[in-house]
């Protein structure tokens, strides 16, 4: 309906055309009837030279001016006929791919850290003395880091974050770059973990009662499913701290990897060859200026405290646990003085 | 302070003397992990690889019909490294740096072609043979002859690095001319069958220009007359010097519109 409309709007412009309109019978799904020719004719009659004033303007462009050229916009059967010609492009190169589907940390190849950009460190000049380890060479002024290197440092990395998953543990996501939203958001939702896309607040983990007070936190079991009975006994709990902190730029937040080192909280790192290694626990050696590179990594990350929360889920099924779960008893008793009867639950 | 910070290495063990020392009641659930998983030693310093530049040559010996393989090494530096570089990272080189600056000295617009930098997999040196300068999924460009010089200098007896350049370039140059034929061919062929191009940067050129002439000669046009005006206000009456000016405008428009 709305087709055969559009049809008619534009029908004015293409009555001018002294040749016959080739969209009028392509838009419509059947073949046009006859009343419609009919109603046609008239009205290309009632269009005078006089009345359009673009008259003269079509008329010379729809002139062909080769025999070629009239042949192509009367005929119509060439040009189906070259259809099949030419060659379809299969495979190639997605941007989107190392976001929507982030490889697994046993397909981490030293390729595909290339191809990601990750050896490119900084200008020599703004090197940090401590990377040494892990530069492999100078090239254009600017350090190579060492490829085998940041696969060896990225697999330890994932390994810890799958079992820290395994283990139940809080994962925090940290990437506060232009870009890397997607990325970190995606890895949190893998790894069930949790994600800071914008400005981390200082005194978020130092100060947590007053920055985080307001936010919700619920009691789940071994199967992560919410008990709502333990609602009120959360009400006089400090804030929750994460047990692992991913962060895709330490440059930027310091504050956040400082406060981590107050509260005795391990981190993991992007850590360029102008960045501190000192400030994370486990260092992964990366260019963190490259999109591609951060979100490989994070992608990789994510895929591991998938894989770590697949485990626990599996022998939470089984009745099992590698965690000691908290009792229902401890979580009734007041922070400070004991107190409140038992009941069956367990907290991650 | 100029100390490092150690914490964040350090957090089992602070973990451990905390619950320890009774801080804490219960143990933190990574503590296994990373005592399991240990961080990597960062502080300790290595020494960096040291890159050579090796060359690699083929050459025939007096004696046998076979070509021998010979590795060259660049020399070393008779001046001792100073001791406070000794941990500094290394330049990285490799034989194809020469052939390249060379190449693109010679070519300079060669850089100015685009050009793809990005891969996929990171695997599309393994679809290359350097025994022929056409790469599948490689567009021909300086990077191709420098490439297939280098394997040239590697892989035929006693070459040299300018016969290697000049096939290398020859080739090059060829596939170049074939690529300019197939191009026109190719619009030749789409005219034939009706494809129409527009009008081409030298007609939009000639149109712009001939656009400002008019422009021109409007102004100019307005001007006279404004001209004309001022003077026959001040002499109160119109004189013949002004429409002998007026006309010598009018002429010089006729010359730019024929122009």
């Amino acid at each position: 309906m709305i087709i055969r409309k559009l049809c008619m709007r534009q029908s004015r412009q293409l009555l001018a055309l002294s040749r016959r309109a080739p969209i009028s019978s392509r838009f419509q799904s059947t073949l046009p009837e006859t009343p419609v020719e009919t109603l046609q004719t008239p009205i290309r009659d009632e269009i005078s030279r006089s009345e359009n004033p673009l008259f003269e303007m079509v008329q010379a462009q729809s002139e062909a001016s080769t025999p070629a050229q009239q042949e192509f916009t009367s005929d119509e059967p060439p040009r189906s006929r070259f259809k099949k010609l030419g060659t379809s492009v299969k495979s190639s190169y997605d941007p989107e791919d190392v976001i929507r589907n982030p490889p697994k940390p046993s397909q981490i190849s030293l390729e595909m850290l290339l191809a990601a950009g990750t050896h490119l460190g900084h200008s020599t000049s703004r090197w940090n003395p401590q990377n040494s380890r892990y530069i492999f060479g100078i090239r254009e002024g600017v350090h190579i880091i060492s490829l085998d290197v940041t696969a060896a440092h990225l697999r330890r990395a994932a390994k810890v974050v799958e079992e820290v998953a395994a283990r139940g543990g809080l994962i925090l996501f940290a990437g506060t770059r232009k870009g890397q939203k997607r990325a970190v958001v995606k890895a949190a939702s893998l790894a069930k973990g949790y994600h800071i896309f914008e400005r981390w607040i200082p005194g978020s983990l130092t100060n947590g009662e007053q920055i985080l007070g307001h936010c919700e936190t619920k009691v789940v079991n071994a199967l992560d499913e919410e008990l709502p009975n333990f609602k009120s006994d959360l009400a006089d709990r400090p804030s929750l701290k994460p047990d692992l902190v991913i962060c895709l730029n330490p440059l930027e937040n310091v504050v956040l990897l400082h406060e981590c080192g107050l509260n005795n909280v391990p981190t993991i790192g992007v850590i360029d060859t102008d960045a501190d290694p000192t400030r994370v626990t486990y260092p992964i050696p990366s260019n963190d200026d490259s999109l591609r590179a951060t979100c490989l990594i994070a992608g990789i990350l994510g895929r591991a405290g998938e894989a770590g929360q697949l485990r626990r889920l599996k022998m939470a099924q089984e009745g099992r646990t590698s965690y000691t779960p908290i009792t229902a008893q401890e979580l009734r008793l007041d922070p400070f003085t004991g107190l409140a009867p038992g009941g069956e639950g367990q907290k991650k | 302070m100029g100390k490092i910070n150690l914490t964040a290495l350090r957090v089992r063990q602070t973990a451990l003397n905390q619950f320890a020392s009774g801080k804490t009641s219960k143990l933190p659930q990574w503590v296994g992990v990373v005592g399991e998983i240990p961080p990597a030693e960062t502080l300790i310093r290595t020494r960096p690889p040291q890159h050579e530049l090796v060359q690699q040559r083929l050459k025939t010996v007096a004696g046998s019909s076979k070509p021998q393989v010979v590795f060259q090494v660049q020399e070393k530096r008779r001046k001792p490294k100073k001791p406070s570089r000794l941990f500094q990272p290394v330049e990285l080189k490799y034989e194809e740096d020469q052939l390249r600056t060379q190449f693109f000295c010679d070519h300079p617009w060669e850089l100015a072609r685009p050009r793809v930098l990005l891969e996929s997999t990171g695997k599309d040196f393994e679809h290359y043979d350097w025994s022929r300068i056409q790469q599948p999924g490689k567009r021909l460009d300086g990077e191709s002859v420098v490439q297939r010089q280098l394997w040239l200098l590697n892989n035929v007896p006693d070459m040299t690095k300018s016969t290697a350049y000049d096939i290398a370039r020859r080739e090059f140059y060829r596939l170049r001319l074939q690529e300019d034929i197939q191009r026109r061919v190719a619009s030749e062929e789409a005219a034939a069958y009706g494809a129409e191009f527009g009008p081409s940067y030298m007609d939009i050129g000639m149109k712009m220009e001939n656009e400002q002439y008019d422009k021109w000669v409007a102004w100019a046009r307005e001007t006279s007359l404004v001209q004309d005006q001022r003077k026959s206000a001040l002499s109160g009456a119109p004189d013949l010097g002004d429409t002998t000016e007026s006309s010598e405008i009018e002429a010089e428009e006729g010359e730019a519109v024929s122009l």
